[in-house]
């Protein structure tokens, strides 16, 4: 099929469909109407029945915890995965050297890099636990928190270089972290099944609104959360980042 | 519907249209990272900060270097034979 054949025919489907997407468009409730009676609900009595002022979180570790336990499997399964394909080869050793691209110069760290990098590292890395421990009470949480103690890791490689990275981001350490928070928020789960209730039921004291420690058993399943997660990143970074590395034969010519 | 929401709607849609025309892979990952960028103000603006901090975190760093890192890789290997 030639180009213009192709434009013919994409045009003819468009004008097809048009009328349909018209209708359906018009039909849709207006521009940020809040019409999801499950939301009003949720905001009309999580605060009251779970003291918790996030009602993101308290949707996620609470309402539909089960969901959020499957979705955290799934994501040490993507991250296994990962591993199980991009370890071994090369780079396993925290002092490898940097692959070369022949014919290409190579250029060091500016310091303003450095200067930025051990600044807003440490802030990033601050932020990331400040999200993680605050998540019944601001936006963010366990997800949010584990993502930004990740990208606050990135700072310090783009900061300290590849082997200050790797003295830091240890692979058996991340990928404790990795297992371990997983494993903390099934855990997490069957506290309440020992108690004689449904599993992820929150039968811890729940607090006092707005306080760092409300919500009861959503905290802990929180940290797990943001274990894993910052364990399963940092994870994926190391194994890309050795695949750079000079292989074991270049290193020794 | 406000003026700074159909700015960023209008920003999100140029920056989406950015990552598809730019042909360069490298180039492309920098298109990618600044749509993150537009997303997460778009998402701030519409009052979802935990999304907007999911966004800025895995769309604006995360996935781009992930991207990055693999374009190195492959150059390194061509260069390798």
């Amino acid at each position: 099929m030639t180009p213009r054949w192709r434009t013919l025919l994409l045009v003819l489907a468009g004008l097809v469909i048009l009328p349909g997407v018209w209708r359906v468009a018009m039909a849709l409730p207006p521009f940020g109407a809040p019409t999801s009676p499950y939301g009003q609900a949720v905001n009309a009595l999580v605060p009251s029945l779970r003291h918790v002022s996030n009602m993101v979180s308290a949707v996620n570790f609470d309402v539909r915890g089960f969901d959020t336990l499957g979705e955290e499997f799934m994501l040490l399964c993507a991250v296994t995965g990962t591993v199980l394909i991009l370890r071994g080869g090369r780079g396993e050793d925290r002092r490898a050297k940097a692959g070369r691209i022949a014919g290409r110069a190579l250029e060091p760290r500016s310091d303003a890099t450095v200067l930025i990098c051990r600044m807003f590292g440490v802030f990033t890395l601050v932020f990331g636990f400040y999200v993680t421990l605050h998540a019944t009470a601001t936006p963010g949480g366990g997800f949010q928190g584990g993502v930004v103690v990740a990208s606050g890791l990135l700072l310090v490689y783009l900061g300290e270089g590849y082997r200050g990275w790797r003295r830091i981001a240890r692979a058996p350490v991340l990928d404790g972290l990795e297992g371990g928070g997983a494993l903390l928020f099934a855990l997490a789960g069957l506290l309440p099944v020992v108690l004689g209730r449904a599993y992820l039921e929150n039968v811890l004291p729940l607090g006092t609104v707005k306080d760092i420690l409300s919500g009861g058993l959503m905290l802990v399943e929180n940290v797990g959360v943001a274990f894993a997660v910052a364990g399963g990143f940092a994870m994926i970074m190391v194994e890309f980042m050795e695949e750079t590395r000079a292989t074991q034969s270049e290193v020794e010519e | 519907m406000t003026l700074l929401l159909a700015a960023l709607l209008l920003l999100t849609a140029a920056s989406g249209l950015g990552v598809v025309l730019t042909r360069d892979p490298r180039r492309q990952v920098f298109a990618l990272s600044a749509n993150g960028v537009v997303l997460t103000l778009l998402f701030l603006a519409l009052q979802a900060p935990d999304v907007a901090l999911s966004e800025l975190a895995v769309g604006t760093a995360a996935t781009p270097l992930l991207f990055l890192v693999t374009l190195v890789a492959v150059r390194i290997n061509k260069s390798r034979r």
